[in-house]
């Protein structure tokens, strides 16, 4: 991979010029700590190669005619725009490949509206869930977009990655959840996009359907500024049982079953298989320890109103029951499913192959599988680490989850979490990594999956597949992507689509 | 956690020298945990954060940068000024995943605050100051007290005149600590204390020559005064024969309980005492009995230093719920993690008009409750939340100062400005 040279000072000095009259001296950065705080991601990366990825200079936009002014500026000089929201995402979508400019949008963090009588609020990209829930819940509504990263992440960055929900087998995906936004196209340009012209509306049917092509493109074709939500009422009850099964194959079954059963108050289950299973007796502290005849769980969790909740809590049990599990009762339950959304960090330690502990971050694969391909998928992942681990003694194989994409048990999220001792991660291990995460994505096409349900898959190694997977549809991509971005500017890099500016000869 | 592989030695290609050696080979495997999990829970409870929106100066940036410091792409010169960025209020530590976490089990935390303070002091060895904190503790070293009246003078001539008329003792087992900004600019929270402790029958007397506990000094990165400061309290204690010492500030109780012990070891040999903490006993036992209604619609501030960091909420809510007529609308001190007057840190001094816009959010909090007085305990936070409080038509007072009022005292002395 070939790194970009930074800009010569003198054309920094000329983008300072041209955007500090309109944003304000204050909110164009160029100090060092600046840059090099907006080149970091979760995903991990060779520290030692931290500095080829730090942009030029950063920006912190309020308003959309501000974010059009920077993407005017930019392509008037041919410089590379990256757009950052929370920067909490898995995939690289935040990182300035090509250096250039970032555009840090959490200024933009205003709730414009909340219409009581419709259900939606209109907001600026940079606010985060977890705040505006803070608001809504006083006027008793929720909006219910519930990623691991929920304290964290931003609306812009859910538009930017279509984003994921926990619960989205109850209320929908960010796809669902945003109505319509505000977008400031490669070129400068800004229109709105969702149904009916992009107001709020769930659902018209005149003119192409754009919403779905300015979500999930990790800001290649444009930055999208405020954001009309739908939103839901507060539910009254939550119930969030789990299950201890004797072996996979049970528990497996079970995941299918609970989504299958067609209670309207289902809001997701989640399959915890026996490599997860022995990483949390082995090393989660914070874990509640079970018996070693325990192999997999599952959970499940129902929102709404309370007697909904409770007769459809009560469902869930039986079925459970009839395939075996042994429900774990209410305090590891409640406790342990509250937990979730702070189980985005893990323990900060692995084990080396000889059982030592070492300093260990966490990082997840994801794909999108089919249910009768989940078991499967898991052998052939579990294979890989494994192969992985025996070269390089930086990995720990930290066991995976299977939770339901939907409401029918149709599809599911399943992810392989790996341990990595980022201290030790050097140029040949980071290779063998990239190697395998190739590896791990031609599984998922092999059972006719996708790469990713949530993360997007632009990172080094299974990029490479997004042509096999999307085929015909990768060229239409290209298309569109110089159509819409005739000077690359858009954060270039990703997703391979400097190809769509190759010429003959090139 | 106890058997962790040896790291290897880390390799430093700073310019600034063997301090900042030193400072990254204690810090690298702390901020590793926060820059390779890079979750970033911290940033939308960080006050400055709340109102800055910039990246640069989050919980998480400040533990990167001691990564970047140690792959060498950033020195001590290129990352001194962002760490004024920071009340040190601690809501980063209680919410970072990796204090929830393994918190319950090993009671482990992340430190963000300490790693602040340590690069402040680094900067300071390094010889790079921050204008308005090298002129506030060149002040303080000179004055023995910090100049919170501005040119007006502070010492030991004036640091008794708060407690005219009170006939209190000087020496003694008990003595009674009073910090600068209530000694010398809200007289009428010492005040209030000590005929509290009088009414409720506790001997106590005040420091023969009281300094400055030295914890500013400390925050700002001025260590070696802060010692300094620190052996003239701890001597003159001992040469009085004191066995206790009555803290009524949040930030002395850090210094005390948190600064001190590091300082000397077992040398310091004193109980540490929050007065908050006798007056909710004295309620308790009927020592004290809050009687004369208080007809006010109030909303409690939890001072960082003693929720977030402390763990002290319940006693001043067990306070508030004694005193008669009051119309008490809490918020859950989990909820205030995200609250602070942006008192703390010494940003007031160097970055007021950031203390200014995190006390207007606090104060705009209260004003959602639609009350008319915001109680606080701490009276650093009480100046720049009266400021704001004066522009949304709220009343800021300090809960000893609510409290003796309740007991019947005339509290005298003066509310800073208000």
């Amino acid at each position: 991979m070939t790194v970009t040279e930074s800009l010569a000072q003198h054309v920094v000095d000329s983008l300072v010029a041209e955007l500090a009259p309109v944003l304000g001296d204050e909110h164009v950065l160029t100090s060092k700590t600046a840059r090099w705080n907006r080149a970091r991601v979760p995903a991990p990366f060779p520290v030692h190669r931290w500095s080829e990825r730090v942009p030029d200079l950063v920006v912190l936009p309020a308003s959309t005619e501000e974010v059009a002014h920077v993407v005017r500026v930019a392509n008037k000089y041919s410089v590379a725009i990256v757009p950052r929201d929370g920067g909490t995402g898995l995939t690289d979508g935040a990182v300035p490949e090509r250096r250039g400019i970032v555009v840090d949008v959490k200024r933009m963090n205003q709730i414009h509206e909340i219409d009581l009588e419709n259900g939606t609020c209109t907001v600026g990209v940079g606010i985060n869930m977890l705040k505006l829930n803070e608001v809504l819940g006083k006027h008793g509504f929720i909006y219910p977009d519930d990623p691991a990263s929920y304290p964290c992440s931003l609306i812009g960055g859910r538009i930017g990655t279509s984003g994921w929900s926990l619960v989205g087998s109850r209320y929908g995906h960010s796809r669902d959840l945003v109505l319509s936004f505000d977008m400031v196209l490669p070129t400068g340009e800004t229109i709105t996009v969702g149904d009916g012209g992009g107001q709020k509306l769930t659902k018209s049917s005149s003119g192409y359907q754009l919403k779905h092509l300015f979500m999930g493109h990790q800001g290649t074709l444009g930055i999208a500024t405020r954001a009309t939500l739908k939103l839901f009422p507060k539910p009254e009850a939550e119930f969030s049982p789990f299950w201890a099964f004797a072996d996979y194959e049970t528990a497996y079954r079970a995941v299918g079953a609970l989504p299958r059963a067609g209670v309207a108050t289902f809001a997701g289950a989640v399959l915890f298989d026996e490599w997860k299973v022995d990483y949390l007796r082995r090393d989660d502290e914070a874990y509640i320890p079970q018996p070693s005849s325990v192999k997999a769980l599952v959970c499940a969790v129902a929102y709404g109103n309370e007697d909904e909740v409770r007769a459809g809590g009560r469902r869930l049990m039986r079925i459970a029951r009839d395939l075996g599990a042994r429900y774990l009762g209410d305090e590891i339950s409640e406790g342990d499913w509250a937990a979730r959304h702070d189980r985005y960090a893990t323990p900060l330690h692995g084990r080396t192959r000889n059982g030592q502990v070492a300093p260990m971050s966490w990082h997840c694969e994801d794909a999108a599988i089919n249910y009768t391909r989940l078991p499967a998928v898991r052998v052939a992942w579990h294979g890989i680490l494994d192969r992985l681990r025996r070269d390089y003694d930086v990995f720990d194989d930290w066991g995976m989850f299977a939770y339901t994409s939907g409401n029918t048990g149709l599809d599911y999220l399943t992810e392989i979490d790996v341990g990595i001792w980022e201290q030790e991660l050097d140029d040949r291990a980071w290779a063998a990594w990239v190697d395998a995460k190739r590896e791990i994505a031609a599984v998922s096409l092999a059972h006719g999956g996708s790469i990713s349900a949530c993360h997007g898959s632009c990172r080094e190694g299974e990029v490479d597949l997004v042509p096999e997977e999307l085929g015909g549809a990768y060229e239409v991509m290209l298309k569109i992507k110089r159509a819409l971005d005739p000077n690359n500017v858009m954060n270039p890099g990703k997703y391979g689509l400097d190809r769509a500016y190759r010429t003959e000869d090139s | 956690m106890t058997d962790l592989v040896p790291l290897p030695d880390p390799t430093v290609h700073s310019e600034a020298g063997s301090s900042t050696e030193e400072f990254v080979a204690e810090w690298r495997n702390a901020a590793y945990n926060c820059f390779s999990s890079g979750h970033k829970f911290c940033r939308e409870v960080c006050p400055v954060t709340q109102v800055t929106r910039n990246e640069t100066w989050t919980p998480t940036a400040f533990h990167a940068n001691v990564v970047a410091m140690e792959q060498g792409d950033l020195t001590i010169e290129d990352v001194a000024a962002d760490y004024v960025n920071c009340t040190g209020c601690g809501a980063c530590e209680l919410r970072c995943p990796n204090t929830l976490y393994t918190g319950d089990f090993y009671r482990f935390r992340t430190r963000t605050v300490d790693l602040v303070k340590g690069v402040r002091a680094l900067a300071v060895e390094n010889g790079i100051h921050q204008p308005g904190w090298q002129r506030w503790n060149e002040l303080t070293d000179q004055r023995t007290h910090e100049p919170v009246l501005g040119e007006q003078p502070v010492g030991q001539d004036q640091v008794r005149d708060w407690a005219d008329g009170l006939n209190i003792p000087i020496g003694g087992e008990n003595i009674l600590f009073v910090d600068c900004e209530a000694a010398f600019y809200r007289t009428s929270v010492p005040r209030a204390v000590a005929q509290m402790l009088q009414l409720g029958g506790y001997e106590f007397g005040l420091m023969q020559e009281q300094w400055c506990c030295g914890g500013p000094a400390a925050e700002m990165g001025y260590v070696d005064q802060a010692k300094r400061f620190a052996r003239h309290n701890l001597d003159n204690w001992h040469a009085s024969g004191a066995k206790r010492i009555l803290v009524l500030d949040p930030h002395d109780y850090i210094s005390f309980t948190e600064d001190y012990p590091k300082y000397f070891g077992a040398e310091f040999d004193l109980e540490v005492v929050l007065v908050i903490e006798i007056f909710a006993e004295m309620i308790r036992d009927g020592r004290l009995t809050p009687h004369v209604p208080i007809e006010k619609a109030i909303t409690y501030h939890d001072p960082c230093r003693l929720n977030k960091r402390k763990g002290i909420w319940k006693e001043p809510r067990e306070i508030l719920r004694a005193i008669p007529g009051l119309d008490f609308k809490d918020v859950d001190r989990v909820t205030q993690w995200s609250y602070c007057s942006g008192g703390g840190g010494g940003l007031p001094i160097e970055k007021p008009e950031l203390t200014k816009r995190i006390s207007d959010v606090r104060i705009g909090k209260a004003a959602e409750l639609e009350v008319d007085t915001l109680v606080s305990a701490c009276p650093w936070s009480e100046r720049p939340l009266s400021a704001s409080g004066d522009e949304q038509n709220i009343d800021v007072t300090d809960l000893h100062e609510l409290l003796a009022e309740s007991l019947g005292i005339t509290v005298g002395g003066r509310r800073g400005d208000t």
